[in-house]
């Protein structure tokens, strides 16, 4: 396969996680849905069951309305919307983790928006370092072994846990690679390069890494188009088709991400050795720079500059999901510190209920003049 | 030898055409995207400069629906056309302040005259020159009078700056209540130079400042936003045009590389 085809193979999972997750149905696997930021899928995958990102959809919200007030984080709404509309129906479990008050809100919603599929919550502490931290953690892994146990007649075996985290840590490798690929490589869209992280929500990381390892096999033996303007986005989610064709109409090259969804994911690798449990435990505590993470250094704003004028960005793009209390938090000090750096910031508010991408059109073509 | 910039609001179209560095014609048409507003102001400018289309050698659409004009060769922001438009107008400016039909805007200017900065609203009617539109219906006066009535106001009355639809029920609230029109009408001022002051200390206000769009033509909120930001406020009679001749030089210099004076005839 060339590279324009691969990037369609992409493509056809990230924009139809229903498709994917029926597939798996039909071939007899069990699906557990794992809600964002940080869902600890190596314990679902070592269980032989198939993890499912459930991050929501670009959709009207009605349904969810009934249990969310207004003025809440469109991710959480949508993932009620879709269990509501049966979208997910088949799952075996939602696995929801407590990283935000949203997510503490759509836990509670959905056991009585959705009874059909078993909610399971994933409670992490605030504190996640030393001792008593990684110990809360295991506390929390241990239960949802066996809420899944108790949901799927799954069970859970400690060997199993650990080649599962060789799996991810592999993917983790994979993706890193990619990201370095796609800082060089300007004539994959926006759009395409967000396809390339979606799309590994939806399939078992053994498959996606395959997948990735060939399109950089392909792009290894192809000449990178012609440079564009960098750019690097930070963020929760940054996957709308219409918004990412902006980038890619105003000749903007994503070159570097902070973005949760995408390479925020695939950072940290979990120890390889000791006890499997206590090693994500302590996976979980060696993760930072993310606005769900507690971080009281602040350390997330000096690495989106240095990631940054590391890729060659020119500018950094703030991909600032609406009513997300803990990105808006974060939002003054990556400002500040990319601004004494040198580099422009341009905010884009986005939620997953945007039809008119007007403003964030004047407002990117604004920036890229600015860049220019 | 014409450069056009046209402007296509979200409530007004706008249309400048440059010749050697001078304005040749402008019009001004109180129509906006969607309408017979583009055509009209681009036909009456050519009028005022007594060309022909042909005339013209680079148009630049610039405004809200600057895509929907097909006449143009290239197109712009609208931050960047009245970046340009009001660097020409006010040599020494640094912050500009436009307050549009539907959305305010703040552009911070280096010193060598480039944008350096921006911020724009989000999607909210509050400090836009809509909120004045929607008020000026309230109250049942013209909206051109509401800079008269605002300096017949003793005491501006307390309207909130959050949301169009609240404040619309506070000042019938407030009329209900026996609080003259023209405290309302200051406080409606206020309400607006409030929004638009929290915007453009998010920018970062540089003198000099000097103010565009079509809510500049209203002296109450121009002097309302003064006292919120503290620094005086320059304006031009041209200020609704501004966006139309930055987007006019932007086709000249994209032309001919030019970077002379322009001249309003």
């Amino acid at each position: 396969m060339n590279t324009r085809e691969l990037l369609s193979r992409f493509h056809a999972v990230a924009s139809d996680p229903r498709g994917q997750m029926k597939k798996y149905l039909e071939a007899g696997e069990r699906v557990v849905l794992t809600a964002p930021v940080y869902t600890p899928e190596e314990l679902v995958h070592a269980m032989g069951l198939v993890p499912m990102g459930a991050w929501g959809a670009d959709m009207p919200l009605e349904g969810a309305k009934e249990y969310f007030p207004a003025f809440i984080c469109s991710v959480m709404q949508s993932i009620l919307e879709l269990g509501m509309k049966g979208v997910y129906d088949g799952a075996s479990a939602i696995v929801i983790p407590s990283l935000c008050d949203s997510l503490k809100c759509l836990g509670q919603n959905w056991k009585y928006a959705v009874p059909a599929i078993p909610f399971i919550p994933m409670t992490y502490p605030q504190n996640r370092w030393g001792r008593v931290g990684t110990g809360f953690t295991r506390a929390g892994y241990e239960r949802v072994i066996a809420d899944l146990e108790r949901a799927t007649g799954a069970k859970f075996d400690p060997a199993g846990l650990a080649e599962s985290i060789k799996v991810y840590n592999a993917h983790n490798a994979a993706m890193r690679r990619l990201d370095e690929a796609l800082a060089v490589h300007a004539e994959i869209g926006a759009a395409q390069r967000s396809d390339l992280f979606k799309s590994a929500f939806f399939m078992k990381k053994e498959e996606h890494t395959a997948w990735v390892e060939e399109l950089l096999a392909a792009l290894e033996g192809e000449e990178p188009g012609a440079p564009k303007i960098k750019v690097m986005t930070t963020g929760i989610l940054c996957d709308s088709p219409a918004l990412l064709d902006i980038f890619d109409d105003l000749g903007l090259h994503i070159a570097a991400d902070d973005v949760a969804a995408q390479s925020r994911q695939y950072r940290t690798d979990c120890a390889e050795t000791g006890d499997p449990l206590d090693a994500l435990a302590e996976k979980f505590a060696a993760m930072g720079c993310c606005s769900v993470l507690y971080d009281p250094d602040k350390k997330r704003p000096r690495t989106v500059v240095e990631q940054a004028k590391a890729r060659g960005a020119k500018g950094v793009v703030v991909a600032l999901t609406k009513f997300c209390d803990p990105e808006e938090f974060d939002v003054p000090f990556i400002k500040r510190e990319c601004q004494a750096a040198g580099l422009p910031v341009a905010l884009v508010e986005i939620d997953r209920q945007m039809v008119n991408f007007e403003q964030a059109r004047t407002l990117l073509e604004t920036f890229r003049d600015v860049l220019e | 030898m014409l450069f056009a910039g046209i402007d296509v609001g979200s409530t007004t179209s706008k249309c400048v055409l440059l010749s050697d560095g001078e304005v040749a014609g402008a019009a001004l048409v109180d129509m906006g995207i969607g309408t017979a507003g583009p055509e009209r102001a681009y036909s009456e400018a050519l009028a005022a400069a007594g060309a022909a289309p042909e005339d013209v050698a680079c148009c630049v659409a610039t405004g809200y629906g600057r895509a929907s004009w097909k006449g143009a060769d290239l197109t712009i922001s609208e931050l960047t056309a009245h970046g340009l438009g009001n660097r020409f107008l006010f040599p020494e400016a640094r912050t500009v302040i436009d307050i549009g039909g539907q959305d305010a805007k703040v552009i911070e200017l280096d010193a060598g005259g480039r944008m350096a900065n921006f911020v724009m609203n989000d999607k909210c009617a509050a400090g836009t020159g809509r909120f004045l539109e929607v008020m000026a219906g309230v109250l049942r006066v013209p909206i051109g009078e509401l800079e008269a009535l605002a300096a017949q106001a003793e005491k501006a009355a307390p309207i909130s700056s959050t949301c169009t639809v609240f404040a619309e029920s506070e000042v019938i609230s407030q009329l209900a209540a026996g609080t003259p029109v023209p405290d309302v009408v200051a406080g409606i001022c206020v309400s607006v130079a409030s929004r638009v002051a929290a915007l453009a200390k998010r920018a970062g206000v540089k003198e000099q400042v000097c103010m565009s769009g079509g809510v500049a033509r209203n002296g109450g909120v121009r002097r309302a936003l003064e006292r919120a930001l503290g620094v005086p406020i320059v304006w031009s009679a041209q200020a609704q045009l501004a966006g139309a001749l930055g987007a006019a030089l932007h086709a000249w210099h994209k032309s001919e590389g030019q970077r002379g004076e322009v001249k309003y005839g």
